[in-house]
């Protein structure tokens, strides 16, 4: 295991001539503040996480420089750029270095012709549609966190889009990247050697391993992006249920009805629609009997729309939808769009209101199963509550994963009131998301289909999931990264460089000594 | 972009500063700051979205995480658990314009607004860290010889070496006839008292054309915002009770202000210092003209030939809500080909003029100007309307390299009604 060394004014001085002293930092705050993202964050272990340094380069030479001289020094890298990923691959575990590319937020190229765009990774996508908007073009890759996340880490973490029913996630829409590697050699990975390519059959298909690392392969810098025209039209009815079997019927009919401008559609259970009835106030009040609500959402030209518009609205008749009227309808998808839906704050057992951070479990999960899981889950969180007065279950989305409408990115939001954290209440918490992992697995599911899953809790069950697959991964995180210097301590990688490491089929792992 | 870090945290052994809670040592005043604000910086703390981020105009050109809202309210939670003191995080919380972006843009703001009548208050979190440095005698160079010339003055020194002074504060009413004191009094900041006078001048003419009685102060003072908006607080107390104290010496009833950042002052700070017995109307004059307008007082009849777009000053359009009678001017205005940009897109617009950022940050300001400009150029307009005499100076200096004109909405205004307005639109 890497333990990082101590970090003199030497490296720090040696960081300074590669990049410039300006974008070398090592004021308190200037690390305090790199040092956590939205995760649940263990406040009174705030100190544990703060790097010894940020720098932040310009470009891929810098980043290359740095990496360089890390792995010399066999100095810990924690990539940072936007920070605010839900899943805690930002947060340093070992001190070190953070590299933090927000500086590199650059447009260098659009092609209009090719319908692709070439920009630094600290960029925006709002910003970025800004300027596309002129073209009549559109980036859209579209979380929650659409106004503030950046390109960079979308790649870090693999995103997942929102509308990415109709467009594709973050990995269909990245078609190449240039990526320093933990030893600072810079490759550039796409379908093939082509920057602006959706499909290649060339070689290994090195895209997608290098996305979603959480940080832990590398640090791409400059992405080739695809556009597609500007929608010009969206719809998005909202549909009342009286109860969730219903809306549930109505979720895999609409999903599944093939309709080609269909992006998206949402499930939300009792539990989300009781939580934002109490304490929502950007939730547009509905009768009382709504229990469950369903949003179908279709982008595209305004003829083809409209027909499929048409459609959706038949197939959520059949299955007794209560169309909740355009004001709801638009006003609602605005914000589940383009807004983290929650008020952060929730109440205590007794019904006090207390500031509490809105924390985020997913899972991909096949359509069968959601009923199973949404069971399990909010029988985990209820057990939590029950225990300690700190946490509030907000209630469970489902939001389609792709245009075949059969796989759910699938949500429990918990409020968690962070000033009361303290060592007992934490352990209890990562207990609890080992459960709630535990359920996705036991339905055939996905720890995450949208954040990572490298936090505490739940990577303990990653080796499970993935078998074989992650004995793989700890062949190439060591191949690739021989001193671990990139994002150390995250994933559980440390035990490709333990010597006699037992992989999950039992043979022996990796030889050799392990930096 | 300055390090002022240097080499402070990364000590020789490796081990961190920051984590050293040193909550025994703090003085007082610390600690009382830190039980005043805890919830507050929570609120974001809990959060951490930074859906503030790309709209805050510092953020914008600095890319830097220790210069964001989100910053600002985290510095206060690990001040309160002891990791971080007021000398760690003063010279961050330079970095800000106090332009209430991020405050609009704050999901806190925008999903409790209503139901708990909760606003994010990150400029007021900025202005106590500053107060509370200033108290603590951490002061920022450029700052503390500014308020000490302020002082000494009577007046902000904007006009560098050249020194400002009570003899010369109406100067730029030279020949207008203005009467000293009345029921109506209008104030003229420091700014466009000394370096714009066309603004203060184009102004009063309007007031005049329209017939619409006014003086003068006897002695006028700084408004004091700009004090306590780099925290010098009491010195900032001290001018408003001046002011105060001359407008009831003569008699005022109502003070009209031309200035945004004066308008904060009289209808934010002003109310704060002194409560009730704080019975001045304060009239916006950019209201006060489209309603004049709208009533017939004033009718713009002098084309003005020019290709414009319009620049909501922050403390208008994001602080105080006034985005309309702006552009109810500029459509009053013929020959005008008037570009607009709405209101909300321009939360993320700045000149970088505000909040002291000039004074110790030019660079920032200079970056920030050249930002809007570009985003105005891009709109194929000759000209950049502004409404802040705040703002004009470095947007007028970035427009100059991209020949994009910048122009006061009253000086626009005045040229239409064929008012030879005069005075100068710079040093």
């Amino acid at each position: 295991m890497t333990i990082a060394p101590p970090l003199g004014d030497a490296v720090v001085t040696e960081l300074a001539q590669a990049i410039g002293a300006d974008h070398v930092h090592t004021s308190k705050t200037a690390r305090m503040n790199r040092a956590r993202v939205p995760a649940p964050f263990p406040v009174h272990r705030w100190a544990d996480h703060v790097p010894d340094v940020v720098v932040m380069p310009g470009s891929t030479e810098d980043v290359a420089a740095v990496v360089r001289i890390a792995n010399a020094h066999r100095i810990p890298i924690v990539p940072r750029d936007g920070g605010t990923g839900l899943t805690d691959g930002a947060r340093p575990e070992r001190r070190g270095i953070v590299v933090d590319v927000k500086r590199m937020n650059q447009i260098e190229e659009i092609d209009p012709v090719n319908r692709t765009c070439t920009v630094g990774v600290g960029i925006n996508m709002l910003k970025l549609n800004e300027v596309l908007a002129t073209h009549g073009l559109i980036y859209p890759d579209d979380p929650a966190s659409y106004p503030c996340s950046l390109v960079g880490g979308r790649i870090g973490t693999s995103g997942w889009s929102l509308i990415g029913a109709r467009y594709g996630h973050s990995r269909d829409l990245v078609l190449s990247f240039d990526f320093v590697l933990p030893t600072g050699e810079v490759i550039t990975v796409g379908d093939g050697g082509g920057r602006k390519l959706t499909k290649s059959s060339s070689g290994y298909q090195l895209k997608h391993l290098f996305m979603g690392h959480q940080g832990t392969l590398g640090i791409a810098t400059r992405a080739t992006l695809k556009l597609y025209p500007k929608p010009e039209a969206e719809f998005s009815p909202f549909f009342a249920f009286s109860d969730f079997d219903d809306a549930y019927a109505a979720l895999g009919a609409l999903s599944k009805a093939g309709v080609a401008t269909f992006a998206g559609a949402v499930l939300f259970d009792e539990w989300k629609v009781r939580y934002l009835r109490r304490d929502d106030e950007a939730y547009i009040p509905q009768p009382g009997d709504v229990r469950s609500l369903v949003c179908a959402v279709a982008y595209g030209n305004e003829d083809e729309v409209r027909a499929g518009g048409r459609r959706l609205m038949r197939i959520a008749r059949d299955h007794n939808a209560r169309y909740l009227g355009d004001e709801i309808s638009e006003g609602d998808w605005a914000a589940r769009h383009d807004r983290y839906a929650t008020p952060l704050h929730g109440r205590t057992r007794s019904g006090q209101v207390v500031p509490m951070s809105w924390h985020c479990e997913d899972a991909a999960i096949r359509y069968d199963k959601l009923p199973q899981v949404k069971a399990a889950w909010h029988a985990t969180v209820a057990d939590l509550r029950e225990r300690f007065d700190a946490f509030d279950d907000w209630g469970m989305f489902f939001y389609t994963s792709s245009n075949q409408g059969t796989d759910f990115l699938t949500e429990i939001d918990v409020g968690i009131w962070e000033q009361q954290l303290d060592d007992e209440m934490w352990t209890a918490w990562v207990q609890a998301k080992r459960e709630i992992a535990a359920a996705a697995l036991d339905a055939e599911g996905s720890i995450s289909a949208c954040h990572g899953s490298c936090r505490e809790g739940e990577v303990d069950l990653v080796p499970t999931e993935l078998g074989g697959g992650y004995d793989v991964m700890l062949r190439v995180k060591r191949a690739l990264d021989p001193n671990n210097i990139m994002n150390p301590g995250k994933y559980g990688l440390d035990r490709a460089y333990t010597d006699g490491t037992t992989l999950s089929d039992g043979t022996a792992g990796p030889d050799g000594e392990g930096g | 972009m300055t390090d002022q870090d240097t080499t402070t945290g990364a000590a020789a052994d490796g081990a961190p500063a920051a984590g050293a809670g040193n909550g025994a040592r703090r003085p007082g005043n610390e600690l009382e700051f830190a039980e005043q604000w805890r919830n507050e910086a929570y609120n974001c703390f809990s959060s951490g979205h930074k859906f503030c981020r790309e709209v805050c105009p510092v953020t914008q050109v600095t890319r830097d995480e220790r210069f964001t809202p989100t910053a600002f309210h985290a510095n206060v939670v690990a001040m309160e658990q002891g990791e971080l003191t007021i000398e760690d995080v003063a010279a961050d919380y330079v970095n800000c314009t106090q332009c209430g972006a991020c405050e609009l843009r704050c999901p806190n703001t925008l999903f409790t607004g209503d139901f708990y009548r909760f606003r994010t208050r990150t400029v007021d979190v900025v202005k106590a860290v500053r107060a509370l440095a200033v108290d603590s005698g951490v002061h920022q160079p450029a700052w503390q010889r500014w308020n000490l010339l302020t002082d000494e003055r009577t007046h902000e020194p904007v006009l560098g070496e050249v020194p400002v002074s009570q003899e010369h504060v109406r100067d730029w009413a030279d020949g207008l006839d203005i009467p000293i004191g009345g029921e109506s009094i209008l104030f003229v900041d420091c700014e466009a008292a000394f370096y714009r006078t066309s603004v203060p001048r184009a102004v009063a003419q309007i007031l005049q054309q329209a017939g619409y009685e006014f003086g003068l102060m006897q002695e006028q003072w700084c408004c004091g915002g700009p004090a306590a908006e780099m925290g010098y607080v009491d010195q900032a107390r001290r001018f408003a009770e001046h002011n105060l104290a001359n407008w009831r010496a003569v008699g005022a009833k109502r003070v009209l202000v031309l200035d945004p950042h004066d308008y904060i002052s009289f209808t934010e700070d002003y109310p704060k210092y002194f409560g009730d017995d704080f019975d001045i109307e304060i009239v916006l004059v950019v209201e006060l003209f489209a309603e004049l307008i709208r009533e017939g007082r004033l009718t713009p009849s002098v084309p003005v030939e020019r290709s414009v777009t319009y620049h909501d000053p922050c403390r208008l359009n994001k602080r105080k809500g006034v985005w309309a009678e702006p552009r109810e001017i500029l459509r009053a205005i013929p020959g005008l080909d008037f570009t607009d940009v709405d209101r909300v897109t321009q939360w993320s617009y700045c000149s970088g003029g505000g909040g002291g950022l000039p004074i110790e940050r030019p660079d920032l300001t200079a970056a920030i100007s050249a930002s809007r400009i570009e985003k105005a150029k891009a709109l194929d307009v000759d000209t950049l309307v502004s409404a802040c005499p705040w703002s004009e100076r470095p947007l007028a200096e970035a427009g100059a390299a991209q020949q994009v004109d910048v122009v006061d909405l009253h000086e626009l205004l005045a040229e239409s009604l064929g008012i030879e307005v005069g005075g100068r639109r710079g040093a």
